[in-house]
């Protein structure tokens, strides 16, 4: 597809859409300029495919979404309202306890909540495991995204339970998916690939409309819907394996553009594959009742280990 | 060209689009976004003498 100033297919002046409008985005991917207008439509449009190829809302729906008030979810919480389906929002955003940088998402947050008119709901860390995320840093050694992660998916289950909702959406965006493969694959721990795909009633339904669109999509977005974008990154992300992986994805995607799109095709495919073979009962946590694979959750675990 | 990145402003003389612009200067165009003279624009808009670039970094880790 080639979408550019007059008749000419070279890239380098491809700086105009076909309506004739200037162009915020080139798509490298599909050789396509496009202005607002069609940007945005385009971006809409993509995500209603999703969810519906998905399957990921129907009638009636109670939906939690997972607002941190990052770009992502907050773009995640305007494309739900966009899609206009009679479905039933709660933005959930969890509070880590990181200082100098989660107050700020968190006001973002509660701003864009009120702007749509969505009910929204705050869980600390440090009510649900007793100590924020600064001070588990302290204490602990290992590397912090372990904790976050385990917490803050433990929370925001438990959150969607409790409100009585049957999904929950969150913003991973396609640049989240393809990493989460290099990942899973880079730790030999393949089997991680097919845990979204197993249905259970212990876990409320995990949904992902933004899984087919590109991180900097998303970040444009938001810019012309005037959201409000973080402009840091986590004081511990310097910790994560995620984000040697991200360099290493964005590299390649330059070179080969359309990469990032096969990845997240190669994940989907195999958490289809993997998620049909993982028929590991689920147990209820011994402590906590959550469900978990053992008889004390990940969390609980935690949890106590915190508390020593 | 006026250039802001990071914050920072410095004027610059350069010519060809901002995806040059940016191997230029080492940044990656999948981590940012560009605007010129305060509205966005896609790599391959063509700089002129008297524009003001920005580039906005949009990935972060976190």
């Amino acid at each position: 597809m080639i979408c550019v100033n007059g008749n000419s297919t070279d890239k380098r002046i491809a700086d105009k859409c076909s309506c004739g409008n200037a162009a915020v985005i080139f798509l490298h991917y599909t050789n396509r300029a496009l202005c607002e207008k069609h940007f945005i439509e385009m971006f809409d449009r993509r995500v209603g495919r999703i969810v519906r190829e998905f399957s990921m809302l129907k009638k009636g729906d109670r939906v939690v979404v997972g607002v941190s008030g990052g770009k992502d979810s907050c773009v995640l919480l305007h494309s739900l309202v966009e899609l206009n389906m009679p479905v039933e929002l709660i933005a959930v955003t969890i509070d880590e306890g990181i200082k100098g940088y989660r107050e700020k998402t968190l006001k973002t947050a509660k701003k864009e909540c009120e702007k749509l008119g969505i009910e929204h709901k705050i869980y600390s860390f440090k009510d649900a495991a007793g100590k924020t995320m600064d001070q588990i840093i302290k204490e602990k050694k290992e590397i912090p995204c372990s904790y976050c992660g385990v917490i803050r998916r433990y929370m925001l289950n438990k959150a969607a339970k409790d409100l009585g909702a049957n999904k929950l959406a969150i913003g991973h965006n396609l640049d989240d998916i393809g990493q989460t493969l290099l990942m899973n694959i880079m730790r030999n721990e393949p089997l991680r690939i097919g845990r979204g795909s197993v249905d259970n009633n212990e876990f409320v339904k995990r949904i992902r409309p933004l899984m087919k669109t590109p991180e900097k999509e998303v970040a444009i977005y938001a810019m012309l819907k005037k959201i409000e974008l973080d402009r840091k990154d986590c004081p511990y992300a310097h910790f994560a394996f995620r984000s040697h992986v991200r360099k290493l994805l964005n590299e390649t995607e330059e070179k080969y553009p359309g990469t990032k799109f096969k990845v997240a095709n190669s994940y989907f495919e195999m958490e289809k594959t993997i998620g049909k073979n993982c028929t590991g009962k689920i147990e209820k946590c011994n402590e906590c009742g959550q469900p978990c694979s053992e008889n004390i959750c990940m969390f609980c675990k935690m949890k106590n280990d915190l508390l020593v | 060209m006026e250039l802001v990145i990071d914050n920072k402003k410095k004027k610059l003389k350069f010519s060809g689009t901002l995806g040059e612009l940016l191997r230029k200067l080492g940044v990656m165009r999948e981590e940012v976004v560009l605007r010129v003279n305060g509205k966005i624009a896609p790599e391959t808009y063509k700089i002129k003498t008297k524009d003001k670039i920005e580039i906005i970094k949009v990935v972060f880790g976190g």
